[in-house]
């Protein structure tokens, strides 16, 4: 039968987008052909205000970037100006900030299922899943009196040290997610309908996830064991025992399953770190004199000096975010701004697989597909 | 008797010596005011609607207030805690808002929450101009009242009453589910007290 | 021996001088021969393009790849230097289909071309956006609007009149 090609657009303003993406789609009949993306709706220029703020002034942005997972991007950011200034770090403040990232990373890993659950025509894993992160959102609220974006890790460790009461609090919620993440495996995992949705559809090989550059639990989907935590530890997760969790079939339901299999770690690092965290100082006195590289400004004494002067040089540092390889790359010419901020971010680069990965599928699998890359316009816009 | 450690003693009000406040109107100006007939005219003439209909302007307003559908659209990270206020730990079902419409067309309320960049700001507006009236706009966030940290930015929109009117400004980055809550009352407040015979032309 | 000595033994002409980028082995490679040291370095392990960077130095433009092998676990940083008025430079996404987008990105952002590159088109930005804005001597003071055009697009303009309320 002779079809005419029929040309769609989705987006911007659409529920199942996660923000303002905007999809052009070349159909026939209900078969996508060809899936065209068209971003930068939310551009906000971060990387040019990035220019003309300080090193701290920069900080803030970085929350706004993935927007659910704040944490890892404030870590990321000062990741790269501690390993560019080499400033130490107390042990209790990598403890904290483990901590935090990973608290993060179940936070991100409820709303991005939940999400794609809604998006599949099922509210209650949404429902069920902002109840728990509500619960998450309070414990941060206490940390640093924000929910969302928060400005909680500084050069040198963090803002404040963990408040009275915290620990119990987090064991609490640790003890309900375990049960809350056995409800949600009750409810989805064997589910006929979600099966038929997510088996099968949006397979990408291992080779081609790798050369897209996909990262996070969409890489490992693909049966590709990797992850920034174990290949090159940062912080304190050479010292955790948790494992990379991966799937072989490179579908939508092995990336979903993935992200349930990283929150079962996630619990299991939380425990680690709650019962071995050490009692010390949050914040490093130590002068940062130390460094490695050369050219530190005599001046710079204390622990961070509101007019923080870097050496010159330039700096590339990642580490896994709950969406993938997230990272920074820093140039600084030796003043206050830096010279140029670079952001990696994870969602940007794993959706360049996404139009090639739906092509001959049907627009409600595109939505399952796209639903299990789990982005954030903020990360892919910048 | 003892109630929580302190010792309360019981007190007899005399009615008979409690004045009423209220005076009887003596004089004609008094007696007109006291049928309430001034200030209605007076609150009728404040908003040019008409003195006929402000009854029915009242069961309107009523009806609008009760079910306020907002449009989904959400843009970043206020988008976020929109999701948060929507579900069931803030829940705002209890204002009969908890439709949110995938279509402007069915919807008469707009929450901009997030930055409005130049891309995106004609599509905002185009979002607005397909809403049906009798229509509302809560600008939620810094970056949606003025642009916010990213004000600076050369792609950014410097608030979005720029281009389309905005009803109620909620502050904050990302403002709290609490913020919003109190920005939807304050909305549902200004809705009670619009007149709608004036914009029906009925007064004329 | 590090990866960029590797990459100088391997080749020696396009190859001017490797060092550290902070701790993280870098080579700096000719423009010319990019191409070839990048599927060199692919031969070498790297199989994963992690990002591409453009920085304007106002006197050049510098485009710094970050590379990273899965399999041994290294970084390689390639470097290449290129003229500040006409910077060009070979695509690599022959080599990694992840560079297409992030290329596409480095031209909008800091208006580097990528000759071979299948669509060279800004994608953060609108199409007949004025500039490059990260870009040094970017004007930050001339507002640019965008508007729907006829069938979807954006049209760019310095005029808001019929997108602002007030005039």
């Amino acid at each position: 039968m002779q079809t005419d090609e029929l040309l769609i657009n989705m987006g911007p303003v659409h529920p199942s987008t996660h923000g303002v993406l905007r999809f052009k789609l070349r159909m026939d009949g209900e078969i996508i052909k060809d899936c065209q993306l068209v971003l930068g709706y939310l551009h906000r220029g971060t990387e040019k205000l990035g220019e003309m703020k300080t090193y701290q002034q920069v900080l803030p942005y970085t929350d706004r970037l993935d927007y659910i997972s704040a944490f890892p991007n404030n870590y990321c950011y000062v990741k790269a100006i501690e390993e560019l200034a080499g400033i130490e770090v107390p042990l209790r403040a990598e403890y904290i900030r483990v901590l935090v990232m990973e608290l993060n990373r179940i936070v991100n890993h409820i709303v991005s299922i939940g999400s794609l659950l809604m998006d599949l025509g099922a509210a209650t894993m949404i429902m069920w899943g902002f109840r728990e992160r509500e619960k998450a959102l309070q414990l941060f609220e206490m940390l640093c009196g924000a929910r969302m974006t928060f400005n909680y890790i500084k050069p040198g460790g963090v803002r404040e040290d963990l408040p009275e009461g915290f620990i119990p609090k987090l064991n609490e919620f640790l003890e309900e997610m375990e049960m809350r993440i056995k409800d949600y495996e009750q409810l989805i995992n064997s589910n006929e309908i979600f099966l038929m949705r997510m088996n099968g559809i949006g397979v990408i090989s291992a080779k081609d996830a790798i050369n897209h550059g996909l990262t996070g639990p969409t890489l490992r989907g693909s049966g590709v064991n990797h992850d920034l935590r174990k290949l090159e530890p940062y912080s304190i997760y050479h010292d955790l025992d948790f494992k990379a969790c991966s799937r072989p079939e490179g579908d939508s339901y092995a990336r979903y399953m993935v992200r349930i299999d990283e929150m079962w770690e996630s619990l299991h690092i939380l425990r680690q770190v709650v019962d071995t965290m050490p009692e010390a100082k949050v914040i490093s006195t130590s002068k940062y004199g130390v460094a490695p590289m050369t050219g530190v400004p005599s001046t710079v004494s204390t622990y961070f000096p509101r007019i923080f002067t870097p050496p010159a040089g330039e700096v590339y540092t990642r580490i896994e975010a709950p969406k993938g390889e997230l990272g920074f790359y820093i140039a600084s010419d030796g003043s206050t701004k830096p010279y140029r901020v670079k952001i990696r971010s994870p969602s940007f680069c794993n959706l360049t697989a996404l139009s090639g990965m739906v092509k001959g599928l049907k627009i409600p699998d595109l939505i399952a597909a796209f639903g299990t890359m789990d982005i954030v316009l903020g990360d892919v816009d910048r | 008797m003892e109630k929580g450690g302190f010792r309360v003693d019981s007190v007899t009000i005399d009615t008979t010596k409690i004045k009423p406040v209220r005076k009887t109107p003596e004089t004609a100006i008094e007696k007109l005011e006291d049928t309430g007939l001034i200030s209605t005219l007076l609150a009728a003439r404040e908003r040019e609607g008409s003195i006929l209909f402000s009854t029915i302007d009242q069961v309107f307003n009523w009806a609008r207030l009760s079910s306020l559908w907002p449009v989904t659209s959400g843009l970043a990270c206020c988008a976020i805690e929109m999701m948060g206020v929507a579900m069931a730990h803030h829940d705002i079902a209890r204002f009969g808002m908890e439709i949110f419409r995938a279509s402007p067309r069915q919807a008469d309320l707009m929450f901009v929450a997030g930055t409005v960049t130049k891309r995106m700001a004609p599509r905002v507006k185009q979002l607005y101009e397909m809403m049906p009236d009798p229509k509302w706009v809560i600008s939620v966030g810094s970056c949606a009242n003025t642009g916010g940290p990213y004000h600076d930015s050369y792609s950014v929109l410097k608030g979005v009453d720029n281009i389309i009117p905005v009803d109620v400004y909620i502050p904050g980055c990302p403002p709290r589910p609490e913020a919003w809550l109190y920005g939807i009352i304050q909305l549902r407040e200004k809705i009670k007290n619009e007149g709608y015979g004036a914009t029906w032309g009925l007064d004329k | 021996m590090n990866a960029a000595e590797e990459l100088k033994k391997a080749l020696p002409d396009a190859v001017t001088k490797i060092g550290m980028q902070c701790n993280k082995p870098e080579a700096t490679v000719k423009k010319e021969d990019l191409l070839d040291a990048a599927a060199k370095a692919q031969e070498l392990g790297f199989d994963q393009l992690s990002v591409i960077t453009g920085v304007d130095y106002e006197d050049r433009v510098e485009v710094i790849y970050n590379l990273f092998s899965y399999e041994n676990k290294h970084n390689l940083v390639l470097k290449v230097i290129l003229d500040h008025d006409n910077p060009e430079v070979d695509s690599l996404t022959t080599l990694w289909k992840g560079a297409d987008w992030l290329e596409r990105e480095t031209y909008d952002l800091v208006g580097i071309k990528f000759t071979g590159h299948p669509n060279l088109t800004r994608i953060l930005l609108p199409e007949g956006w004025n500039g490059h804005p990260l870009r040094k001597d970017y004007d930050m003071e001339t507002e640019q609007f965008v508007t729907i055009g006829e069938d979807g697009d954006d049209v760019v303009s310095t005029d808001g009149s019929n997108l602002l309320r007030r005039k």
